[in-house]
């Protein structure tokens, strides 16, 4: 088990060195002009080519994968070809504000999902069954973006409940950093008013990049439900009079749930592209925001940045994903 | 003395067994009310695409004509779905919008199929080192978000229709290569296909004839599914801000524009926001009730 553990976490590396190369051939063998972006409209043949020898843009592309390579190794992830700010700086802002919105919206989709999918299975072809089987329908074809404008609409503008935008009262100075994670670091530190705020202001987008996987965990929870309520145990159970409850929670449920948990992990990855969209509408200052204000300046050292760092959560998590199953499954074996 | 009959079956009786099996699946659709629905959505927003040039209320908008007069107009018979901050008619514009994201969306399925398809085709086909390289690429693709890609690939590009087209396209193939090779390694190994290289069947007859007509199913299934999420990822895109540039109205650009305005005039968020909604869904619900009719395993 450890040894497998081991294993799976070393061959992250060889996937993000394959990565890192394909991104750095986007970033740098497509058209466009970064440097000349970079110098500003006016900007004189020499000021650009100065621009470009002082971010190493002058040298052959092999070089430049080289010295950013070596860099990385080093804890140097480049600079900003804008803001000057190197980019290791920035994610170690903007990563825990995007991790904390996809973990609250996963945890609402998991907490949400498999007891609606559950209930949905167990009642099947029922009112409630069809009910949710048509939202749920609906909840993945909802655009997030969308979405969060309508949340905005109704319970920020109409109602006055929740924060428009943002992730904090600009006002207001957030709890001290311990972990990044505005509300983990106010219960840490026993500000309840400051986690009162926090919780309010994740709420919206929360909700609204939740919703899509939520459908999709709720319709994946009542389709292997449905399946192991049909396995010969079951019946076996049933006719050894087996009260259902038991039934349910002690002998289907887990293996349902090992079977949910496969698209659990696949929605990680779903998520973290997702927040773009649910970032750009709240301003919450996460990854997603930050790589949309870099894409469109084509400002390449951070999207890199971005493309490693979310790839690296992915993998990750798959590996989570592959331990938990086993843990859940003893059928299943890791090799 | 008895003649016994050894000809082989008729080919007429054979058209007759794949006209039933026809029927029974066109009933089994029919017999999901969602698909229907999915089908339904679907052939309405294709047919005001196609006929999208005669039924603008207000034609000339679509080309960038402003009319600051009756900027902000809500719903009303003249303007059924309000007007937007320079007097644009929305409902011209979410009509036109129609044509963009039709056009891309199904392109984009279409040029991933092929690539992917032919990619998948060869890896899963020949196998060894090409398998072995091709497989290592999808699965470094697949670990960055695709909207993310996108954008990165949108932006180097520069705006326009087709560049936002090639965009997608780059990170949609891998998944149909996945889905091919699976498909065709599994089919390499039957039977029917190994008897028929016995028999002497040219590799690329082998698999135009034998392999292919066998693994539509999945694909198909899955195209259908895939053109609404790839017109949600040509919205996302132009809700960002990158792809197509107005004049040319685009669902999602128009949605990002429309956030400037709200609470006040909700109608310039509404329609456009509803228009991708829909055809979301209803290319979602197509791909469900046909995966429900061609591939019975999977059924309900």
């Amino acid at each position: 088990m450890l040894w497998y553990v081991i294993r799976r976490l070393l061959l992250i590396i060889p996937t993000l060195l394959g990565l890192s190369v394909i991104v750095f051939a986007i970033a740098r063998l497509l058209p466009g002009d970064p440097v000349g972006l970079a110098a500003g409209p006016n900007a004189t043949p020499e000021v650009i080519a100065s621009v470009a020898a002082e971010f190493g843009l002058d040298k052959p592309i092999p070089v430049q994968y080289w010295n950013y390579l070596t860099g990385l190794l080093q804890g140097d992830w480049g600079v900003s070809l804008f803001s000057r700010r190197p980019v290791a700086a920035d994610l170690a802002e903007f990563v825990p504000a995007t991790l904390e919105l996809v973990i609250a919206a996963l945890l609402i989709a998991v907490i949400v999902g498999i007891p609606l999918g559950l209930l949905a299975a167990i009642w099947r072809d029922g009112i409630f069954d069809y009910l949710t089987r048509t939202v749920s329908l609906g909840a993945i074809a909802m655009p997030r973006f969308f979405l969060g404008l309508l949340l905005q609409l109704a319970f920020a503008m109409a109602l006055n409940w929740l924060p428009l935008s943002g992730r904090f009262p600009l006002i207001e100075f957030p709890p001290e950093r311990i972990t990044g994670f505005y509300t983990v670091d106010a219960i840490l530190i026993g500000d309840w008013h400051a986690l009162g705020v926090a919780l309010q202001h994740l709420a919206l987008p929360a909700l609204a990049l939740s919703l899509s996987p939520l459908a999709t965990i709720l319709r994946m929870m009542r389709a292997s439900t449905i399946e192991v309520l049909q396995q010969d145990y079951i019946l076996t159970e049933r006719a050894l009079g087996i009260p259902s409850w038991i039934i349910l929670f002690k002998y289907t449920l887990r293996n349902a749930v090992s079977a949910t948990l496969t698209v659990i992990g696949l929605y990680v990855s779903w998520l973290l592209g997702g927040t773009v969209l649910v970032e750009t509408i709240f301003d919450w200052p996460g990854i997603g925001l930050y790589s949309t204000q870099a894409i469109l300046g084509q400002d390449f050292m951070p999207v890199i940045g971005v493309t490693l760092v979310i790839a690296m959560i992915y993998l990750v998590t798959s590996v989570i994903v592959d331990i938990l199953q086993a843990v859940l499954n003893p059928k299943v074996r890791l090799q | 003395m008895s003649q016994i009959d050894t000809s082989l079956p008729r080919a007429g009786l054979a058209r007759s067994a794949r006209a039933e099996a026809r029927a029974r699946a066109i009933y089994r659709f029919r017999q999901s009310l969602l698909s229907v629905i999915g089908l339904a959505i679907a052939v309405i927003l294709i047919t005001v695409a196609l006929l999208a040039p005669w039924l603008l209320p207000y034609p000339d908008d679509v080309t960038g004509a402003v009319n600051p007069a009756v900027a902000f107009q809500p719903p009303s018979a003249a303007h059924w779905f309000g007007t937007n901050s320079v007097g644009q008619d929305i409902m011209t514009l979410v009509i036109y919008g129609s044509r963009i994201s039709l056009l891309s969306g199904v392109t984009v399925i279409l040029l991933a199929l092929i690539i992917g398809g032919a990619l998948g085709v060869i890896a899963g086909w020949v196998g060894g080192w090409i398998d072995e390289v091709i497989m290592r690429i999808t699965d470094l693709l697949l670990t960055i978000p695709s909207l993310i890609l996108a954008m990165a690939v949108a932006a180097a590009l520069g705006t326009g229709i087709w560049n936002m087209i090639i965009a997608i396209t780059i990170t949609w193939w891998p998944t149909y290569a996945r889905l091919v090779r699976a498909e065709v390694a599994a089919k390499k190994q039957e039977q029917f296909v190994i008897a028929s290289r016995v028999l002497g069947v040219g590799p690329m007859r082998l698999i135009g004839r034998h392999v292919l007509p066998n693994i539509v199913t999945p694909v198909v299934v899955k195209a259908s599914l895939d053109v609404g999420f790839a017109i949600l990822l040509v919205a996302s895109l132009g809700f960002v801000g990158i792809g197509v540039k107005p004049p040319t109205p685009e669902w999602g650009t128009m949605l990002a524009e429309a956030r400037n305005y709200m609470p006040q005039y909700w109608w310039t968020a509404i329609f456009p926001g509803t228009a991708i909604f829909l055809a979301v869904l209803a290319f979602n619900l197509l791909g469900d009730g046909l995966r429900d009719v061609l591939d019975p395993r999977t059924r309900r």
